[in-house]
């Protein structure tokens, strides 16, 4: 019984390890540099032992903006650093993984939005081909938007799915959301479409309108992947803590605190070692052991390093699985 | 052109690499040519960078021991050393690979960061913001917040002290947060342990084995996050007794005639 865990993009752990170039166009931020950052990232994990990896995916920057042709080479210019990344994460048992922001709605039902939705998805595959990687390495979607017809939403993810590359396609990995498309909705887009999916706690406990059981839900996505690469998942507690907003007076310039209640959606800081314990052993109770689980956490990297320690301290059973 | 630059990031998060600089010819690349290298079996810990900036050696005369310049790292790309320097494609290790560092224009510093003492300088991570305001090398250390509240105690309080001092002990490589060189030995002073070479303590404990330390001459003192916040003035107090019973800091090496190469 193996489960990696991994953490996306920002590195908290120590100071000034940035994930990609940030740099705005006028100032010419490049891919080679982000790919830089990522080797510096890489010797991080490897450093805390840590084998699973979410990039960013503005790694390549303004590589598909349609303003910015001169952004769109950057996977050529960079054919040799990226397989240096790759050949680096190979060696280091790392697996690489990517998510698009929540801008790329590949069911959008304008063409125009939807177009550029599958030109992320391709430049998204491109750059995990380019390093080399197996198709462990996915691009991570949400299904998108429903636009008042949730069932026509489904479909037209399903359709725009099928008009992509099968290189692209075969990296496609669909994760169930928080309010709009269930687990349900998930595998009867699978069932369709042939893609894996991702099973996430949180937005499986926030939005289950079928009333599935855990072990299902779980057993049921982990069912989804394809022989040989190892099912995804996502992990993550609700944020518990009371949220201060800082309002300033316009009248007086004082700046007033506000306190409300956290949305059940959010992420905390850290993560619940003891849902998580029992989140794995429900998974390991249905016949599941192989998996990868991302921890979304504010505290990112740090999260994991306590998640691990607490896990230690009070579940040895299930310490002795984690990676 | 750095006029042209946008003014869109915000200095002290904008990572910067201070790389050494030992000779004329690779100082004329690097401003006529816009390009350093850095071999791949010798590339720090922290390649990624927006800016980088050079430290001077002895070849320099009056730029000598210093970082005077900067520029914007363009692009970061691997090549071969025949690649990069053809003229020399007899050199020994013309099939070695390295990072090709494109960069912008040199710019001059608002003023030159010294060392100001005998140590060896490779690779520093640090920030522009750091790069443009620092007064010495020191400065340009990026610490945990422990580590940068007692190294701005050690200046008010006119402490010299040197930040991240490499340690070889065995197999293990350590680096000492800061070291106090004393008339009659040295004090190793850890926040949180000792860290792995080239990240200062991180985010685990790596105790340098205080016995290991010891035999290598160095006095030891450790303190807690927590010690650090909470009762700073105790921390101090107890580096000042160790540092009188070692005999008092050792007056800095400013005598230029006395540093060796690569060195201050």
């Amino acid at each position: 019984m193996t489960i990696r865990l991994g953490f996306p993009v920002k590195v908290l752990g120590v100071t000034g390890l940035k994930s990609h170039d940030t740099r705005r166009w006028q100032n010419g931020p490049h891919l080679s540099v982000s790919l830089a950052y990522l080797r510096d990232v890489l010797d991080y994990l490897q450093r805390q032992e840590i084998h699973f990896y979410r990039f960013s995916s503005e790694l390549a920057p303004y590589a598909t903006h349609p303003d910015f042709p001169q952004f769109h080479n950057q996977i050529a210019e960079c054919e040799r650093e990226l397989a240096a990344i790759g050949e680096m994460a190979r060696a280091n048992r790392v697996r690489l993984s990517v998510h698009p922001g929540q801008y790329v709605v590949l069911n959008a039902p304008e063409e125009e939005l939807a177009e550029r939705a599958r030109k992320e998805v391709i430049h998204q595959a491109r750059l995990l081909e380019a390093m080399g990687l197996g198709w462990e390495g996915v691009v991570l979607l949400h299904v998108g938007g429903v636009y008042g017809d949730h069932r026509a939403a489904r479909e037209r993810f399903v359709r725009q799915v099928e008009r992509l590359p099968s290189e692209a396609r075969r990296r496609l990995a669909l994760e169930n959301d928080d309010h709009r498309f269930s687990v349900d909705d998930c595998l009867w887009i699978h069932e369709r479409a042939d893609i894996p999916l991702v099973f996430d706690y949180l937005h499986f406990r926030c939005h289950n309108p079928e009333g599935m059981a855990l072990s299902e839900a779980v057993s049921s996505c982990l069912a989804t992947w394809p022989e040989g690469v190892p099912p995804k998942m996502h992990f993550s507690s609700p944020r518990t803590a009371m949220v201060v907003v800082e309002q300033q007076d316009a009248m007086s310039d004082q700046v007033r605190r506000r306190t409300r209640a956290p949305q059940p959606t959010q992420h905390a800081d850290y993560l619940n070692p003891f849902v998580f314990t029992d989140f794995v052993r429900v998974a390991w109770n249905a016949g599941l052991e192989d998996f990868d689980v991302m921890l979304e956490a504010k505290a990112q990297d740090l999260a994991l390093l306590r998640l691990r320690e607490d896990i230690e301290r009070f579940a040895p059973d299930v310490a002795r699985g984690l990676v | 052109m750095m006029e042209e630059v946008q003014a869109d990031w915000q200095a002290e998060e904008t990572p910067a690499l201070v790389a050494i600089m030992n000779n004329h010819r690779d100082f004329e690349i690097a401003r006529q040519e816009g390009w350093y290298r850095i071999p791949v079996k010798h590339t720090p810990r922290r390649l990624g960078a927006e800016y980088l900036a050079f430290y001077q050696t002895k070849a320099f005369g009056e730029e000598k021991w210093a970082v005077n310049y900067y520029a914007p790292v363009h692009r970061i790309h691997l090549a071969q050393r025949r690649d990069l320097l053809p003229q020399e494609a007899d050199h020994p290790r013309a099939e070695d690979w390295y990072y090709r560092i494109e960069i912008g224009p040199l710019q001059r510093l608002p003023h030159p960061v010294p060392s100001r003492r005998l140590r060896r300088i490779t690779f520093i991570p640090t920030t522009l913001a750091r790069l443009l305001s620092a007064d010495e090398i020191n400065d340009l250390w990026l610490g945990s917040e422990e580590e940068e509240r007692l190294w701005e105690a050690f200046k008010q309080n006119k402490i010299k002290v040197e930040r991240r001092v490499p340690l070889r002990e065995g197999d293990e490589a350590y680096l000492i947060d800061f070291a106090a060189y004393c008339r009659q030995g040295k004090v190793a002073i850890l926040c949180g342990g000792a860290g792995p070479l080239g990240e200062g303590s991180g985010l685990r404990e790596h105790p340098a084995a205080d016995y290991e330390l010891s035999t290598a001459g160095w006095s030891v003192l450790r303190f807690s996050p927590q010690q650090l916040e909470n009762s700073l003035g105790d921390c101090l107090a107890s580096i000042r007794q160790a540092i009188a019973q070692e005999g008092g800091l050792k007056a800095s090496l400013d005598n230029a005639n006395n540093r060796k190469e690569g060195e201050l």
